[in-house]
């Protein structure tokens, strides 16, 4: 019961569908050295369709951000498929499908070289696609910046000079230049203040509906979860354990790990009423 | 709370007085050091116009002629505006160690702007404009002559054009090398790196100063001048690649894992784009501070080893054979201004280091 994949749509192919899906890293090399082998994941099988709003929630160390390397194809799986788009693109290293997929990281200051001018940082997908001249991949990186909110006088800026929130909504930009169909949320919202996380959530919202997106959020936050996103998996070591639609899940996780999260997320919700 | 901000300014002698400073400072010796080293590259690389003698141009009659000195003044106590010298007469026979005297009957001034001819028979009797001489048959040796009576100054002018650019070419070489080597180990990692980076602890263990004996020890006694430049740039610069390449890899290991270089290469972008545009940038503060050190350890390195000999030979001149007269005791008592050559490496020295300095605190 616990492995079933996410309510299968008849007919439409998902946009995302991973089979048994394994990875593993190995630690401490040397001739004397021990090996330690850690199973990041364990069989995943997961299907997103088109349009979805997917939160992948768990326990720090519970592989959701292998995954969503692994999904995003900046990892390649030891075993198993991955098929974007119905199409498979497991094994190969870096096939034209992951562009489809574009993860947004868990730090957008890092993920920003700060030598770079706005303008450049947003227009990179398209240099390294090679779409269009220099001009046009220009205007079309100010047109993208506009529909993050960011003012067009920003873009001969350099990445260092802006904040914290200023930067996701570039990395976000950035991320819609090659009109991606999935974006992978790594906490996307965390280090930020309330208002501005406020800000981004419906920024992001907005795109969603007008670009027919999909989303996956990786997230700590349940409270967000719960705004952003209509359904939700929880991982635990490497698996995924259990599946729902979001009102379901809140109302009741049938899984231990699930019922843990939430039950520390109102301990320290009513912790910080009191 | 200023006598308390007194007390922590004297806990902390070190403390800046504002925050720009530090980048201040670097700004100015960099500005300093580099004008330092442009003029002296323009000087020597002029230094047809600037010398007042071909190198080679030997004058038989008057071997260790001392420095003469400038004069305005004239021994009748007349003002010249124009600088003159007295002509120096040779006492061969005289017990003093300079058997020079200055010949206060034989004023020569000095002309600026002289047309003057070539020495050697291929020249056939061509001019060329320089800067300053005085009117034939007087001669003027600013900086002294040596054994064969070659004027030090116009040695001194071309043999940096050997000796700063055999620095220069050479420290290019081993960092191209260096650059290339370090930023392939450290991108592509595993056996690559390992071959390497073995190959660069060789190269940095071995005692390359004999090696480049060993090496010049294999080619003919008698090369040209040309030739033995080059080949002195080639054996210097290929062995010095080790450490800039080490530093290099350094620089693209903790490069490679950027947040920045996994997005892009998350929207397929290859290798090569990777470290172009992401990881070789980042390493140009290693590859400037290694170029401001290494150029002078080449330079000096030439020195040596035209000093001993191996490097580029007589007549061409070069800082190091100049100096290679000094082997005799009697010149290295005798004759100071022979150290010239040795002399004029400090300032060329300190304004590189000034630069080192300079680019380590923006780095």
């Amino acid at each position: 019961m616990n492995e079933q994949p996410l309510r299968q749509s008849e007919g439409q192919e998902p946009i995302l569908r991973t089979v048994d899906l394994r990875k593993g890293y190995t630690r401490g090399r040397g001739w004397r050295g021990k090996r330690q082998h850690v199973q990041s994941l364990q069989g995943i099988d997961l299907q997103v369709r088109a349009g979805q709003s997917l939160a992948l929630i768990g326990a720090s160390g519970s592989g959701k951000s292998t995954l969503a390397r692994c999904l995003a194809g900046l990892e390649r799986p030891d075993s198993g498929e991955l098929w974007i788009a119905g199409r498979n693109c497991g094994y190969s290293s870096h096939s034209r499908e992951f562009t489809q997929v574009h993860l947004i990281f868990q730090d957008c200051g890092l993920s920003t070289n700060p030598r770079f001018t706005a303008s450049e940082i947003v227009s990179e997908p398209l240099l390294i696609s090679h779409w269009g001249t220099r001009a046009e991949r220009t205007d079309r990186a100010i047109n993208l910046m506009k529909t993050v909110g960011l003012p067009a006088d920003a873009a001969g800026r350099r990445a260092g000079e802006f904040s914290g929130g200023q930067r996701r909504r570039l990395a976000v930009a950035r991320a819609l230049a090659l009109e991606p169909r999935v974006l992978i949320l790594d906490e996307a919202l965390a280090g930020l203040d309330l208002s501005t996380q406020g800000q981004m959530a419906n920024l992001l919202l907005e795109i969603q509906q007008a670009r027919a997106l999909t989303y996956l959020w990786i997230s700590h936050d349940l409270s967000l979860v719960l705004r952003l996103a209509s359904e939700i998996a929880v991982m635990d070591e490497g698996r995924i354990v259990e599946s729902a639609s979001v009102r379901e899940w809140f109302a009741g996780p049938r899984s231990p790990q699930g019922q843990d999260l939430l039950q520390a997320s109102r301990a320290w919700r009513s912790g910080a009423e009191r | 709370m200023p006598q308390g901000s007194a007390e922590f300014g004297a806990f902390c002698p070190t403390l800046r007085p504002f925050p720009g400073a530090a980048r201040y400072q670097m700004k100015g010796k960099l500005k300093f050091g580099l004008l330092g080293l442009v003029l002296i590259h323009l000087v020597v690389l002029g230094a047809r116009v600037f010398a007042p003698y071909d190198p080679a141009e030997q004058h038989r009659d008057s071997p260790f002629a001392p420095p003469m000195r400038l004069h305005w003044v004239d021994a009748r106590g007349h003002t010249h505006l124009r600088p003159f010298v007295y002509a120096l007469v040779y006492h061969p026979e005289s017990s003093a160690a300079v058997p020079y005297k200055e010949d206060r009957n034989r004023r020569l001034p000095v002309r600026f702007f002289v047309e003057k001819a070539i020495a050697g028979v291929e020249a056939q009797g061509a001019k060329h404009l320089r800067l300053f001489g005085v009117d034939p048959p007087g001669e003027i040796f600013l900086l002294g002559t040596d054994d064969f009576g070659r004027d030090q100054l116009s040695r001194l002018l071309y043999g940096g054009q050997v000796s700063l650019f055999a620095g220069l070419f050479a420290a290019a070489l081993s960092l191209g090398l260096g650059v290339l080597l370090g930023s392939a180990s450290g991108f592509y990692g595993s056996w690559l790196d390992a071959i390497i980076m073995r190959g660069a602890e060789i190269f940095m263990a071995l005692p390359w100063i004999y090696l480049l004996f060993a090496v010049r020890a294999f080619l003919p006694l008698h090369v040209g001048a040309r030739e033995s430049f080059f080949l002195l740039v080639g054996v210097i610069g290929l062995t010095g690649w080790a450490r800039p390449s080490r530093l290099v890899r350094g620089v693209v290991l903790s490069a490679k894992h950027r947040e920045y270089v996994l997005a892009a290469r998350s929207f397929g972008a290859s290798n090569f784009y990777l470290l172009r545009r992401h990881i070789l940038s980042e390493t140009y503060g290693v590859v400037l501070t290694q170029a401001a050190l290494l150029i002078p350890q080449y330079i000096l390195a030439e020195v040596t080893f035209s000093f001993l000999g191996l490097g580029v030979s007589e007549p061409a001149p070069s800082w190091g054979n100049m100096l290679a007269a000094l082997q005799k005791l009697s010149v290295l008592e005798s004759y100071w201004w022979m150290f010239a050559a040795g002399l004029v490496l400090v300032p060329v020295f300190l304004f590189y280091h000034l630069v080192a300095d300079a680019l380590q605190q923006g780095a």
